[in-house]
């Protein structure tokens, strides 16, 4: 499986030119799966480079969308298959009692707030709540579930083949509680997360941070690196950095984690952080990957 | 590093009710759908004598012959009357003044109210009981929340 990070940013899109090594684009990470298809989790701004680099020719496409958020969801309307009468793309995100997956995205893709309707997109696209128990798309088996952030959010497991990818980009396990003391059972994501051989985490606040965004639906690094080392996840990619924090900043924030990972018992080499357009490989990678535009 | 090989995870409606029992005062327990004591917080700790984390998860049965509650000549009650049952079992809150046992032996005559916990994802999950002391010192401990659990 291939990893290519297309937006680490969380909460808002945050540009600049202090902000252009790690990216100012919101969330969104395309996996090549052994089988060569593609799978994409979440659709923040990322989704819309992500969209360019895609092969013309590629028509089916399938969105694992956390939550809704805004910064999870805001590059769906920018996404250039969802304006081509070939593509078939198939959301799936968490379900609601109150209304459709469909209907709570359309608050967004609706006037005043965009220019087009949900109804109004030439490709076909179909709105689907994660299943409860464990799914297959394109070879690789899937399963979601809910987690500690604001509002209805999910993480996901994905296998494929000999590798494991979890994504929970939004994530506040320690909320209320201390992470190191607490009982595995007791522990959000514990079970999606357990023994990943790259876990993509919610690291958007250093500790000194942290105290003032408490209950905001996001970790600190010691929640990261203590729930990454009570889960064994093989890797670690810091994810969902704070729109405030520059390059330089999020540098020393990696060096700060590398260093409590090594006092934690485990090698800092594990301990890597995301940067829009890296690209990381786990397990079997497919062995001619679609053909890239240039971007 | 390698994962702890833990049970069954909770369901996050049940991790984030403890997370709650954990940050307020006022004396609560956090049930399973089978009744099996899961958590009690520090507030519940007081009024028992004893902290959680010496008692640990408990079955139903055992936990009514230590705990209670007791009718009036000291037996214990039905466990299908209990709040608790109730709200597991009909999905609805319930309330009653009942007499529970602290670890010390001393008896504590306490209203209960039980209130079931529905999961969007994984259903009726558990219920959260919450305890007042009925006697008035010990209630306006808790609710100013001045009370002190014993280690
Ligand atoms: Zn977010
Ligand atoms: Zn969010």
């Amino acid at each position: 499986m291939r990893v290519r990070v297309w937006g680490a940013r969380g909460s808002v899109p945050a540009p600049g030119p202090e902000m252009n090594r790690y990216g100012g684009n919101t969330s969104c990470v395309e996996l090549t799966l052994a089988s060569g298809e593609t799978l994409i989790l979440d659709a923040g701004t990322g989704i819309r480079t992500l969209g360019f680099s895609l092969p013309p020719d590629l028509a089916r496409i399938n969105i694992l969308l956390t939550h809704l958020h805004l910064d999870h969801i805001q590059g769906l309307m920018f996404f250039p298959p969802c304006f081509r009468t070939e593509s078939i793309i198939r959301i799936f995100g968490p379900s609601s009692p109150e209304a459709s997956l469909e209907a709570r995205i359309a608050r967004y893709i609706s006037a005043p707030l965009s220019p087009v309707e949900v109804r109004e997109l030439p490709c076909d696209v179909s709105f689907l709540d994660a299943p409860a128990t464990e799914w297959e798309i394109g070879g690789c088996t899937i399963r979601a579930e809910a987690v500690t952030h604001r509002g209805p959010t999910l993480g996901y497991r994905i296998t494929d083949r000999d590798a494991t990818v979890c994504y929970i980009p939004d994530h506040e396990p320690g909320l209320g509680t201390d992470l190191a003391e607490l009982g595995s059972e007791w522990i959000s994501g514990f079970d999606l997360a357990r023994e990943a051989d790259l876990l993509i985490h919610d690291c958007q606040y250093t500790d000194e941070e942290y105290p003032g965004h408490e209950g905001w639906g996001h970790s600190p690094v010691n929640d990261t690196l203590t729930f990454a080392s009570r889960v064994g996840a093989r890797r670690t990619l810091l994810f969902h950095h704070d729109p405030l924090h520059t390059d330089g900043f999020l540098d020393d924030l990696h060096r700060t984690a590398r260093r409590r990972w090594g006092e934690l018992g485990g090698d800092p080499e594990q301990i890597a952080i995301a940067a829009e357009r890296a690209e990381i490989a786990i397990g079997a990678v497919p062995a001619s990957a679609p053909a890239r535009l240039a971007v | 590093m390698r994962a702890e090989m833990p049970g069954p995870q909770k369901p996050l409606e049940l991790i984030l009710a403890r997370n709650l029992l954990t940050s307020v005062t006022t004396p609560a327990f956090l049930v399973a759908r089978d009744g099996t004591l899961l958590f009690y917080n520090e507030g519940a700790g007081a009024l028992i004598g004893r902290p959680f984390e010496d008692i640990g998860q408990l079955g139903i049965e055992e936990w009514t012959r230590r705990f209670g509650p007791f009718d009036d000549g000291g037996e214990p009650l039905p466990f299908a009357e209990l709040p608790l049952t109730r709200a597991l079992r009909e999905g609805r809150p319930a309330h009653d003044e009942l007499t529970v046992r602290s670890a010390d032996g001393v008896k504590h005559r306490i209203a209960a109210s039980a209130m079931p916990i529905v999961g969007a994802a994984s259903g009726a999950s558990g219920a959260m009981v919450i305890f007042w002391p009925v006697d008035d010192e010990q209630a306006r401990e808790v609710t100013t929340g001045r009370h002190e659990v014993s280690r």
